[in-house]
Protein backbone atom coordinates (compact mmCIF):
# COMPACT_ATOMS: atom_id res chain seq x y z
CA UNK A 1 0.00 0.00 0.00
CA UNK A 2 1.35 3.41 -0.96
CA UNK A 3 1.71 6.05 1.73
CA UNK A 4 -0.04 8.49 -0.60
CA UNK A 5 -3.09 6.17 -0.59
CA UNK A 6 -2.96 5.77 3.17
CA UNK A 7 -2.91 9.49 3.76
CA UNK A 8 -6.25 10.93 4.93
CA UNK A 9 -7.61 7.44 5.61
CA UNK A 10 -9.98 7.57 8.60
CA UNK A 11 -8.79 5.76 11.71
CA UNK A 12 -11.76 3.90 13.20
CA UNK A 13 -12.13 2.68 16.78
CA UNK A 14 -13.49 -0.87 16.92
CA UNK A 15 -14.82 -0.22 20.43
CA UNK A 16 -16.93 2.82 19.66
CA UNK A 17 -17.14 2.61 15.85
CA UNK A 18 -16.20 6.29 15.85
CA UNK A 19 -13.50 7.97 13.87
CA UNK A 20 -10.58 8.82 16.17
CA UNK A 21 -8.51 10.67 13.60
CA UNK A 22 -7.15 10.67 10.07
CA UNK A 23 -3.77 9.49 8.84
CA UNK A 24 -1.38 12.39 8.34
CA UNK A 25 1.77 10.40 7.66
CA UNK A 26 3.94 7.45 8.60
CA UNK A 27 7.10 7.25 10.67
CA UNK A 28 9.64 4.95 8.99
CA UNK A 29 12.61 3.50 10.87
CA UNK A 30 15.50 3.07 8.43
CA UNK A 31 17.19 0.65 10.84
CA UNK A 32 14.39 -1.91 10.51
CA UNK A 33 13.14 -0.60 7.14
CA UNK A 34 9.59 -0.55 8.41
CA UNK A 35 6.82 1.71 9.64
CA UNK A 36 6.94 2.18 13.40
CA UNK A 37 3.93 4.48 13.75
CA UNK A 38 1.26 6.49 11.95
CA UNK A 39 0.94 10.17 12.67
CA UNK A 40 -2.68 11.26 12.90
CA UNK A 41 -4.51 14.55 12.61
CA UNK A 42 -7.95 15.57 13.82
CA UNK A 43 -7.55 13.48 16.94
CA UNK A 44 -9.67 14.27 19.96
CA UNK A 45 -7.25 13.28 22.73
CA UNK A 46 -3.78 14.56 23.60
CA UNK A 47 -1.72 12.24 21.44
CA UNK A 48 -1.35 12.16 17.67
CA UNK A 49 0.52 8.89 17.25
CA UNK A 50 -0.73 5.39 16.56
CA UNK A 51 2.15 2.93 17.06
CA UNK A 52 2.44 0.07 14.58
CA UNK A 53 1.94 -2.63 17.22
CA UNK A 54 -1.38 -0.98 18.15
CA UNK A 55 -2.79 -1.00 14.62
CA UNK A 56 -5.45 -3.68 14.16
CA UNK A 57 -5.54 -3.43 10.36
CA UNK A 58 -4.58 -1.23 7.42
CA UNK A 59 -7.59 -1.64 5.18
CA UNK A 60 -8.47 -0.37 1.73
CA UNK A 61 -10.68 2.35 3.15
CA UNK A 62 -9.79 2.73 6.80
CA UNK A 63 -7.24 1.99 9.50
CA UNK A 64 -8.75 0.18 12.48
CA UNK A 65 -7.67 0.32 16.08
CA UNK A 66 -9.05 -1.35 19.24
CA UNK A 67 -9.87 1.93 20.94
CA UNK A 68 -9.20 5.64 21.23
CA UNK A 69 -6.85 5.02 24.18
CA UNK A 70 -4.23 3.62 21.78
CA UNK A 71 -3.78 7.01 20.14
CA UNK A 72 -1.00 8.43 22.30
CA UNK A 73 2.07 10.60 22.41
CA UNK A 74 4.95 9.20 20.38
CA UNK A 75 7.28 6.97 22.39
CA UNK A 76 10.46 4.99 21.74
CA UNK A 77 11.63 4.89 18.12
CA UNK A 78 8.54 6.78 16.96
CA UNK A 79 9.52 9.65 19.24
CA UNK A 80 13.16 9.55 18.19
CA UNK A 81 12.15 9.61 14.54
CA UNK A 82 9.53 12.34 14.71
CA UNK A 83 10.47 15.49 12.87
CA UNK A 84 10.86 16.55 9.27
CA UNK A 85 14.42 15.26 8.87
CA UNK A 86 13.16 11.68 9.10
CA UNK A 87 10.52 11.99 6.38
CA UNK A 88 11.18 10.25 3.08
CA UNK A 89 8.81 11.76 0.54
CA UNK A 90 10.19 14.78 -1.28
CA UNK A 91 13.77 14.11 -0.26
CA UNK A 92 16.73 13.58 -2.59
CA UNK A 93 18.02 10.03 -2.99
CA UNK A 94 21.76 9.46 -2.59
CA UNK A 95 23.41 6.09 -3.17
CA UNK A 96 26.07 4.81 -0.81
CA UNK A 97 28.48 5.45 -3.70
CA UNK A 98 27.81 9.19 -3.40
CA UNK A 99 25.70 9.62 -6.55
CA UNK A 100 22.32 11.32 -6.56
CA UNK A 101 19.40 9.28 -7.91
CA UNK A 102 16.32 11.47 -8.07
CA UNK A 103 13.91 12.13 -5.22
CA UNK A 104 11.47 10.00 -3.24
CA UNK A 105 7.93 10.42 -4.54
CA UNK A 106 6.13 7.72 -2.53
CA UNK A 107 6.71 4.70 -0.29
CA UNK A 108 5.14 1.29 -0.78
CA UNK A 109 4.45 -0.40 2.57
CA UNK A 110 3.41 -4.01 3.23
CA UNK A 111 0.09 -3.57 5.08
CA UNK A 112 0.61 -6.80 7.06
CA UNK A 113 4.13 -6.30 8.39
CA UNK A 114 4.70 -2.59 7.95
CA UNK A 115 7.91 -3.33 6.04
CA UNK A 116 8.99 -0.86 3.36
CA UNK A 117 8.55 -2.87 0.17
CA UNK A 118 9.95 -0.24 -2.17
CA UNK A 119 10.68 3.43 -2.53
CA UNK A 120 9.15 5.12 -5.55
CA UNK A 121 11.52 7.74 -6.91
CA UNK A 122 11.61 10.15 -9.82
CA UNK A 123 14.16 7.80 -11.38
CA UNK A 124 12.35 4.51 -10.81
CA UNK A 125 11.64 2.05 -8.01
CA UNK A 126 14.17 1.16 -5.33
CA UNK A 127 13.72 -2.08 -3.41
CA UNK A 128 13.01 -1.42 0.28
CA UNK A 129 15.87 -3.62 1.44
CA UNK A 130 18.31 -1.11 -0.02
CA UNK A 131 17.28 1.64 2.39
CA UNK A 132 20.26 2.63 4.56
CA UNK A 133 19.45 5.95 6.17
CA UNK A 134 17.05 8.89 6.23
CA UNK A 135 18.44 12.25 7.23
CA UNK A 136 17.87 15.95 6.74
CA UNK A 137 20.00 16.01 3.58
CA UNK A 138 19.09 12.78 1.83
CA UNK A 139 17.61 9.32 1.83
CA UNK A 140 20.62 7.01 1.46
CA UNK A 141 20.18 3.72 -0.43
CA UNK A 142 22.70 0.95 -1.02
CA UNK A 143 24.39 1.40 -4.40
CA UNK B 1 38.47 13.99 -12.25
CA UNK B 2 39.95 17.36 -11.50
CA UNK B 3 40.55 17.96 -7.82
CA UNK B 4 38.95 21.42 -8.10
CA UNK B 5 35.63 19.64 -8.70
CA UNK B 6 35.82 18.26 -5.17
CA UNK B 7 35.75 21.62 -3.42
CA UNK B 8 32.41 22.23 -1.69
CA UNK B 9 31.20 18.69 -2.33
CA UNK B 10 29.03 17.73 0.67
CA UNK B 11 30.16 15.10 3.16
CA UNK B 12 27.10 12.96 3.93
CA UNK B 13 26.71 10.21 6.53
CA UNK B 14 25.02 6.91 5.73
CA UNK B 15 22.22 8.25 7.96
CA UNK B 16 21.60 10.98 5.37
CA UNK B 17 22.96 14.01 7.21
CA UNK B 18 25.23 16.50 5.47
CA UNK B 19 27.80 17.10 8.18
CA UNK B 20 30.47 19.08 6.33
CA UNK B 21 31.78 19.96 2.91
CA UNK B 22 35.22 19.50 1.40
CA UNK B 23 37.52 22.48 1.53
CA UNK B 24 41.06 21.58 0.60
CA UNK B 25 42.61 18.39 -0.75
CA UNK B 26 45.56 17.18 1.33
CA UNK B 27 48.11 15.10 -0.55
CA UNK B 28 49.91 12.17 0.94
CA UNK B 29 53.61 12.96 0.82
CA UNK B 30 54.88 9.53 -0.06
CA UNK B 31 52.61 8.05 -2.65
CA UNK B 32 51.28 10.78 -4.86
CA UNK B 33 47.74 10.19 -3.73
CA UNK B 34 45.05 11.98 -1.74
CA UNK B 35 45.64 11.59 1.99
CA UNK B 36 42.50 13.39 3.06
CA UNK B 37 40.61 16.64 3.12
CA UNK B 38 40.21 19.68 5.25
CA UNK B 39 36.57 20.54 5.88
CA UNK B 40 34.23 23.48 6.04
CA UNK B 41 30.85 23.67 7.71
CA UNK B 42 27.65 23.48 5.68
CA UNK B 43 25.38 26.42 5.14
CA UNK B 44 25.66 30.04 4.17
CA UNK B 45 27.43 31.32 7.24
CA UNK B 46 29.46 28.29 8.16
CA UNK B 47 33.18 28.84 8.37
CA UNK B 48 36.09 26.42 8.43
CA UNK B 49 35.77 23.38 10.66
CA UNK B 50 38.43 22.31 13.08
CA UNK B 51 38.17 18.79 11.73
CA UNK B 52 39.65 16.87 8.84
CA UNK B 53 38.78 13.69 6.99
CA UNK B 54 41.41 11.10 6.17
CA UNK B 55 41.07 9.09 2.96
CA UNK B 56 40.74 5.80 4.90
CA UNK B 57 37.46 7.04 6.39
CA UNK B 58 35.92 7.88 3.01
CA UNK B 59 33.43 5.14 2.11
CA UNK B 60 32.77 6.50 -1.37
CA UNK B 61 33.61 9.55 -3.41
CA UNK B 62 30.70 9.98 -5.77
CA UNK B 63 29.57 12.50 -8.33
CA UNK B 64 27.43 14.35 -5.81
CA UNK B 65 28.69 13.54 -2.34
CA UNK B 66 31.46 12.10 -0.21
CA UNK B 67 30.04 9.29 1.91
CA UNK B 68 31.21 8.55 5.47
CA UNK B 69 29.78 6.18 8.09
CA UNK B 70 29.14 8.94 10.63
CA UNK B 71 30.62 12.08 12.10
CA UNK B 72 32.98 9.83 14.05
CA UNK B 73 34.92 9.56 10.79
CA UNK B 74 36.36 13.03 11.35
CA UNK B 75 39.78 13.47 12.90
CA UNK B 76 41.74 16.34 14.34
CA UNK B 77 43.23 18.38 11.48
CA UNK B 78 46.76 17.65 12.68
CA UNK B 79 46.24 13.93 12.19
CA UNK B 80 45.58 14.40 8.49
CA UNK B 81 47.58 17.48 7.58
CA UNK B 82 50.81 16.80 9.41
CA UNK B 83 51.62 13.53 7.74
CA UNK B 84 51.38 15.11 4.30
CA UNK B 85 53.68 17.34 2.32
CA UNK B 86 51.24 19.52 0.50
CA UNK B 87 47.80 20.94 0.31
CA UNK B 88 45.92 21.88 -2.79
CA UNK B 89 46.65 25.55 -2.38
CA UNK B 90 50.38 24.89 -2.09
CA UNK B 91 50.47 23.02 -5.38
CA UNK B 92 48.40 25.42 -7.47
CA UNK B 93 50.60 28.03 -9.14
CA UNK B 94 53.74 25.94 -8.73
CA UNK B 95 55.89 25.50 -11.80
CA UNK B 96 56.41 22.11 -13.37
CA UNK B 97 60.02 21.61 -14.41
CA UNK B 98 61.42 18.64 -16.33
CA UNK B 99 64.44 16.72 -15.09
CA UNK B 100 66.28 18.27 -18.02
CA UNK B 101 65.52 21.75 -16.74
CA UNK B 102 62.66 23.02 -18.90
CA UNK B 103 59.79 24.96 -17.32
CA UNK B 104 56.57 23.49 -18.72
CA UNK B 105 54.19 25.93 -17.05
CA UNK B 106 52.26 26.48 -13.83
CA UNK B 107 49.77 24.16 -12.20
CA UNK B 108 46.10 25.18 -12.39
CA UNK B 109 44.54 21.88 -11.32
CA UNK B 110 45.41 18.36 -10.20
CA UNK B 111 44.01 15.31 -12.00
CA UNK B 112 42.91 12.37 -9.83
CA UNK B 113 41.94 8.83 -10.65
CA UNK B 114 39.56 7.51 -8.01
CA UNK B 115 39.79 3.87 -6.98
CA UNK B 116 40.69 2.33 -3.64
CA UNK B 117 43.09 5.21 -3.44
CA UNK B 118 42.73 8.61 -5.09
CA UNK B 119 45.85 8.52 -7.25
CA UNK B 120 47.35 11.78 -8.49
CA UNK B 121 47.85 10.98 -12.17
CA UNK B 122 48.60 14.39 -13.63
CA UNK B 123 48.59 18.14 -13.52
CA UNK B 124 46.62 20.57 -15.58
CA UNK B 125 49.06 23.32 -16.45
CA UNK B 126 48.98 26.71 -18.10
CA UNK B 127 51.57 25.73 -20.68
CA UNK B 128 54.81 27.62 -21.17
CA UNK B 129 56.23 28.42 -24.65
CA UNK B 130 58.43 25.30 -24.29
CA UNK B 131 55.38 23.12 -24.94
CA UNK B 132 54.44 25.06 -28.08
CA UNK B 133 50.69 25.05 -27.30
CA UNK B 134 50.11 28.80 -27.45
CA UNK B 135 49.82 28.97 -23.67
CA UNK B 136 46.73 26.75 -23.64
CA UNK B 137 45.89 24.58 -20.67
CA UNK B 138 47.11 21.04 -21.13
CA UNK B 139 47.25 17.89 -19.02
CA UNK B 140 50.60 16.37 -18.21
CA UNK B 141 50.92 12.83 -16.81
CA UNK B 142 52.92 11.98 -13.71
CA UNK B 143 54.93 8.88 -12.83
CA UNK B 144 53.08 6.63 -10.39
CA UNK B 145 55.73 7.00 -7.74
CA UNK B 146 55.88 10.76 -7.76
CA UNK B 147 55.26 12.63 -4.55
CA UNK B 148 53.22 15.81 -4.64
CA UNK B 149 55.05 18.63 -2.99
CA UNK B 150 54.58 22.32 -2.76
CA UNK B 151 58.04 23.14 -3.97
CA UNK B 152 59.66 22.11 -7.23
CA UNK B 153 57.44 19.80 -9.25
CA UNK B 154 59.96 17.87 -11.29
CA UNK B 155 58.75 15.46 -13.95
CA UNK B 156 60.65 13.24 -16.38
CA UNK B 157 61.21 15.01 -19.69
CA UNK B 158 59.39 12.18 -21.54
CA UNK B 159 56.15 13.40 -19.94
CA UNK B 160 55.99 16.10 -22.63
CA UNK B 161 55.41 13.37 -25.24
CA UNK B 162 52.23 12.27 -23.45
CA UNK B 163 50.52 15.63 -23.01
CA UNK B 164 46.73 15.58 -23.53
CA UNK B 165 44.27 18.37 -24.26
CA UNK B 166 41.32 17.04 -22.30
CA UNK B 167 40.36 14.47 -19.68
CA UNK B 168 38.67 12.17 -22.20
CA UNK B 169 41.92 10.74 -23.53
CA UNK B 170 44.07 11.47 -20.53
CA UNK B 171 43.67 8.12 -18.76
CA UNK B 172 45.23 6.41 -21.79
CA UNK B 173 48.04 9.00 -21.86
CA UNK B 174 48.84 8.30 -18.21
CA UNK B 175 48.90 4.53 -18.76
CA UNK B 176 51.09 4.88 -21.86
CA UNK B 177 53.47 7.22 -20.07
CA UNK B 178 53.80 4.98 -17.03
CA UNK B 179 54.30 1.90 -19.20
CA UNK B 180 56.97 3.81 -21.10
CA UNK B 181 58.78 4.67 -17.85
CA UNK B 182 58.70 1.07 -16.69
CA UNK B 183 60.12 -0.06 -20.04
CA UNK B 184 63.00 2.35 -19.61
CA UNK B 185 64.10 0.94 -16.32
Amino acid sequence: MLLSELKDHPVMSLESANRVGRVAGAVVDPATRSVVALRLRKTSGDGDTLHWEDVTALGQDAVTVAGQRLVTEARGRAEALSGKEHELVGKRVLTSAGDEAGEVTDVDVDPESGAVARLLTSEGDVEGGRLVGVGSYAVVVRA
Amino acid sequence: MRSSELTKRPVVTMAGEDVAQLKDVVYDGSGGSVGGFTLAGRGLFAGPMKKALSWEQVRALGRDAVMVDSEDAFAEPEAVVERSDARERDVLGSHVITDTGTDLGSVVDVVLQIGDVADVVGYEIESSPALDRDGRRVLIPLPDTMAVSGEALIVPAQATEFVADDLAGFGASVDAFRDHLRGNR
